[in-house]
């Protein structure tokens, strides 16, 4: 567990929330095991060994054998940071409960599918970079507006407009809020883009939402 | 020794328990309180909860009972500490659903920080054990990341205690009785014997893919004889030198109150 982490208490993550992947996938998400597309957000958490903070490393996986993965990935998220008690709240009075907005990446191990819990995948030690900072809520006029991109060594991989997201930040806050009670500094990572990122030992890797910084962590074992 | 946490006289307080039943606090102090007294209000035993690991499908029975092949690998998912109540409190069930079912699970609670840990080692990890009642609403099962976060992860339905018994108190914990009663009837009578996956294989598995650390827990599965519960039923988990964990269930309304 990193100190001085910016997440208190968990940190959920919202798998399946970009229209074009789950465009994608409608044929697949028809078949067995799924048998129909989602009717709900598809959430999964990373625990706290996996939290870390904005310039740290980030350890590349091992398999069970001990030796190091053959490949691992990356997606982006804004994080909307909790900052009251979130208790079965309407959309329309959802965003009146953010804080503020940070980043989230999360690191994985590539992902074969989403029928069960993909602890190994999602659960590494260091995996889950939040930062650079929390930006205070009223700074960011319309959380759906951002895009969220990565850079790998400089070089742009991914981006991703939320616009393109099939629920907003508003509605995921209600949906969850309506699951589970959320506290303040708890952080919602809002969804990533379909297609993760691959990466290699030693990558630098820069995730920006413009009005709330860039998140730059570094793979390990190098 | 055994040891909870709970609200006395107005005080929240880390309590020991020996085996005359007395209580003594952190701080020394006796009280003059019997263990089953309407003066207690019991919370969760993990002071700081961690991440909470819990096993789907660790029992062959349940799964057949299920109607799934026992897994070949652990099917592992994570909650989170809002799912935590006390012994004798509330769990809620929501309105207009079907099947909300108990599952009575032996917990072991990790006492210290490891990686990669070793099958004989393990049991150094745990500090000790508890039950919890890891409720599931069935309803709500959708095939991704099965089962959800809607499922498994709601306020209050994850009973757990009332105490935590030290590991070297307990002799053999993968031959101990388990059993639930619902409104004084038992309907569920297994041994954690049969458990698919054990403690150490679990402590094993789980701190090869990560750090463990103080206060996580591992649920371990519950057997065959999942029963529907229903507002103002009583359910009671026991497992045989742990402890036995009472809840009530309340309607969605009751429970949430202003913010029903």
């Amino acid at each position: 567990m990193t100190a001085n982490t910016l997440v208190h208490s968990k940190l959920i993550c919202v798998a399946l929330n970009d229209k074009s992947q789950l465009a994608a996938l409608e044929g697949t998400f028809n078949e067995a095991p799924y048998k129909k597309p989602p009717t709900q957000p598809v959430l999964y958490y990373k625990p706290r060994n996996t939290w870390n903070v904005d310039g740290a490393e980030v350890e590349w996986a091992k398999d069970f054998d001990g030796n190091d993965v053959q490949a691992m990935a990356v997606g982006a998220s804004l994080g909307v940071v909790i900052g009251r008690e979130t208790c079965r709240v309407s959309q329309a009075e959802a965003l009146d409960y953010v804080r503020g907005y940070t980043i989230v990446s999360d690191f994985s191990l590539p992902e074969e599918n989403y029928f069960r819990p993909d602890i190994k995948g999602k659960c590494l030690d260091t995996s889950a970079p939040v930062g650079p900072e929390v930006v205070p809520a009223d700074t960011i006029a319309n959380p759906d507006a951002l895009t969220v991109t990565i850079r790998v060594n400089d070089e742009q991989k991914s981006a991703i407009a939320l616009a393109d997201m099939k629920r907003s930040v508003a509605e995921l806050i209600s949906t969850i809020s309506w699951i589970m009670t959320l506290q303040p500094g708890e952080i919602i990572a809002v969804g990533f883009a379909g297609d993760r990122v691959p990466v290699t030992r030693g990558d630098r890797v820069e995730a920006t939402i413009e009005g709330v910084g860039t998140l730059t962590n570094t793979l390990g074992g190098a | 020794m055994r040891h909870a946490r709970i609200i006395f006289d107005g005080r929240e307080l880390d309590i020991d328990i020996d085996t005359n039943d007395r209580i003594t606090t952190s701080g020394g102090e006796v009280l003059d309180v019997a263990l089953d007294s309407d003066d207690i209000t019991w919370l969760p035993p993990v002071k700081e909860p961690g991440t909470i690991f819990a096993l789907g499908l660790n029992y062959a029975d349940h799964a057949t009972e299920l109607s799934f092949e026992p897994p070949k690998e652990p099917l592992v998912f994570i909650k989170h500490a809002n799912t935590l109540t006390g012994h004798r409190q509330v769990s809620y069930r929501p309105d207009n659903i079907e099947f909300q079912h108990y599952e009575c699970e032996l917990v072991a609670v990790i006492g210290k920080a490891g990686k990669n840990i070793k099958r004989e080692d393990a049991m150094d990890y745990v500090a000790g054990y508890t039950v919890c009642n890891d409720f599931a609403i069935r309803d709500y099962l959708e095939n991704y990341y099965r089962p959800n976060l809607r499922v498994k992860s709601r306020d209050s339905l994850l009973p757990m205690g009332p105490w935590i018994v030290d590991r070297e108190d307990v002799a053999d914990v993968n031959n101990l009785r388990l059993t639930t009663e619902v409104n004084g009837k038992i309907t569920q009578d297994g041994s954690t014997s049969d458990m698919i996956f054990d403690v150490p294989f679990l402590v094993e598995y789980l701190s090869k893919i990560m750090t463990l650390n103080p206060g996580d827990m591992i649920a371990t599965g519950t057997p065959h004889g999942v029963v529907d519960m229903q507002p103002g039923d009583t359910v009671i988990c026991t497992i045989e030198n742990i402890c036995s964990l009472e809840t009530r269930i309340v309607s969605e309304k009751e429970y949430y109150g202003d913010k029903y």
